[in-house]
């Protein structure tokens, strides 16, 4: 009986060790690629040739990242994006806000056909042709507007933001109604103060989308003046490579090193690493408000 | 979101017209969003009927006539449309099979570990990339994978051969399973942890009483546990297959991967914005087809987990 409290004891370690070698070789799994591309960035292409699993860079450089900068085109990404953001987050959360705080009141009529209509849209939507289309029809063509008003509302989010409004006692609403508040001062005085982490969830969701943003934009707007960071980096990596892969070595053609590429990419995933890791718990809340009941 | 529609006299239009009256600020409020929802949600749906039309540059979407189901009739003819469709469910359903497990798994790893701050420090890592676009994710992986990147170095040092990755059709699709699981578990996971958070304790100390291993436990309280959230976790990602992975696959794509990275959303694209002459009206049909077909998996996906007693569109994010 004394023996054995020790051996399961031993068994729990052998265990935790066997766990925490999988977890941590995932990690790094996850890790060394991010370093990588930090090192090549940093280092000479020759270094880069010379050294196998640089994950130091032995020669040190900015040369990679003047260059990057001088070429302009990351400039109008960082402005492009920039502006974006200006444009289309109070867009985004003016819209998402209100119309979960509508749908979050209840006993007016028809609030129920409201919340199908906007569910709806979850279920189906036209696809980017018709989007496009549409988006052209409106002349919203060629300028980041288009893009920022295509992308108005994302359903899911106001799904998370509505279950936390309902999840309010609806005293609250009721009492300020009687002073004779209107629903905006009602909103702003009462509700959002109180649902501060969902709104800073919700926020972030929107922030880092918008940073992500490239599709509608490579297709909506085809402006090399008016190209958002993620396209530009995609331009810069992306189809070059392409090239690379079709066109024969005799063929002069200019594309950037490995290590301007790879600052391209650090430029554009250090605005996101910067904010993350502090705000992981904001992050990881929205997922579990995000059902539809 | 109770409502007692029950025992309240049935409201007569004079009546209810005092209720809008009453309650005009709700609607005002909503308003602008729901403008916002008719003009870039359910105008682009009326859009679609632009499959049935050809399309004049001239006209528009709204002005070029009908002119029937020409456009359906030349989609189901044409066989790189069924190509892509099915090339989407194969791809799809692999990745549904062979990528969802791997959430399940490290939340069971994750939950396992002792070390707290070390445990944050971990979940931060995994989760982290989820907020990466593919753009970024598509160049770090190219990079890594590509003749002198870290693979191939490590492969070299050991004494293999270098691999062509990059353009290799053969294994483009894993490499698009393997990107999602680095790319997306960590973030997957959090739902199963959170579950995990929620079982009864005293389960766990009953077990501890009755002398069960640590495996014991884990098979036989945490996993049965969580099987629930699994199931409509699972059922939630079906219901996406016919749409999930386009980001990923377009900026994985290269030349020497065509062949198989034609998806049906790749298809479309391509059909619409790479051809030489694009024909909006037949574009329109694909898309028509995609989201109907779409459609339908989402339904069947969302009642099968109200059946199920969870809630509908859980995750549906992405």
């Amino acid at each position: 009986m004394s023996k054995k409290p020790k051996n399961y004891k031993m068994r729990f370690q052998v265990a935790d060790g066997v766990i925490l070698a999988v977890l941590v070789a995932f990690a790094l799994l996850i890790i060394l690629p991010f370093i990588n591309v930090v090192a090549i960035s940093l280092t000479t292409p020759k270094a880069y040739a010379d050294t196998p699993l640089l994950l130091f860079p032995k020669v040190f450089t900015w040369e990679n990242y003047e260059t990057l900068f001088q070429d302009g085109r990351i400039g109008i990404g960082f402005r492009t994006s920039g502006k974006f953001l200006l444009m289309a987050m109070p867009m985004n959360m003016f819209l998402t806000t209100t119309v979960a705080y509508g749908l979050s009141r209840t006993g007016y009529p028809g609030r129920g056909l409201i919340l199908k209509f906007v569910v709806f849209t979850m279920l189906f939507s036209g696809g980017i042709v018709p989007l496009y289309l549409t988006i052209k029809s409106y002349g919203l063509i060629g300028n980041m507007w288009g893009v920022a008003l295509s992308e108005g509302i994302n359903t899911f989010y106001m799904i998370i933001m509505l279950n936390f409004f309902q999840s309010l006692p609806e005293s609250l609403v009721e009492s300020a109604k009687l002073d004779g508040a209107g629903e905006y001062k009602i909103l702003w005085k009462i509700v959002l103060p109180l649902s501060k982490p969902v709104i800073a969830t919700v926020f972030l969701y929107y922030l880092v989308d918008r940073w992500n943003e490239w599709y509608n934009a490579m297709i909506m707007v085809r402006d090399t003046q008016n190209t958002p960071l993620q396209l530009v980096l995609r331009n810069i990596v992306l189809d070059s490579q392409n090239l690379d892969n079709i066109m024969t070595e005799s063929v002069e053609l200019f594309t950037f090193s490995a290590g301007i590429k790879m600052g391209a990419v650090v430029v554009t995933v250090i605005p996101v690493m910067c904010i993350y890791p502090f705000l992981q718990k904001y992050f990881t809340k929205g997922i579990m408000l995000g059902a539809v009941k | 979101m109770a409502k007692d529609k029950a025992g309240k006299p049935k409201p007569t239009f004079k009546k209810t017209l005092k209720e809008i009256v009453r309650f005009r600020g709700v609607y005002f409020i909503m308003l602008p969003a729901i403008v916002w929802y008719i003009l870039f949600s359910y105008v682009p749906m009326a859009g679609l009927s632009l499959a049935f039309k050809t399309y004049k540059a001239k006209l528009g979407i709204w002005g070029s006539p009908f002119t029937g189901l020409k456009h359906f009739e030349k989609l189901f003819k044409d066989p790189r449309f069924f190509d892509a469709v099915l090339r989407t469910l194969k791809i799809n359903g692999g990745r549904l099979i062979l990528t969802f497990p791997f959430a399940i798994i490290l939340a069971l790893l994750l939950n396992e570990l002792r070390m707290g701050k070390f445990k944050k420090v971990l979940q931060v890592t995994f989760t982290f990339p989820h907020f990466l676009s593919w753009v970024i994710i598509a160049s770090i992986i190219t990079n890594v994978l590509s003749y002198d990147g870290l693979v191939n170095s490590a492969i070299e040092l050991m004494g293999g051969e270098y691999v062509n990755f990059i353009g290799n059709s053969k294994l483009f699709v894993p490499l698009v399973y393997i990107t999602e699981v680095w790319k997306g578990a960590g973030w997957s996971s959090i739902i199963y942890m959170a579950a995990i958070a929620g079982i009864d304790q005293e389960q766990f100390e009953a077990a501890d009483i009755d002398g069960a291993s640590r495996w014991d436990k884990m098979w036989r309280i945490t996993l049965p546990s969580i099987l629930p959230t699994i199931t409509i976790m699972f059922i939630l990602a079906a219901g996406n297959v016919m749409t999930k992975g386009f980001d990923q696959v377009f900026n994985m794509d290269n030349a020497a991967v065509h062949k198989v990275s034609q998806t049906l959303d790749m298809y479309i694209y391509n059909v619409t914005f790479n051809a030489k002459k694009t024909d909006f009206g037949y574009s329109t049909a694909i898309s028509m087809f995609r989201s109907v077909v779409n459609l339908t998996f989402l339904v069947i996906a969302n009642t099968i987990t109200k059946k199920l007693g969870g809630n509908g569109l859980m995750g549906g994010g992405d």
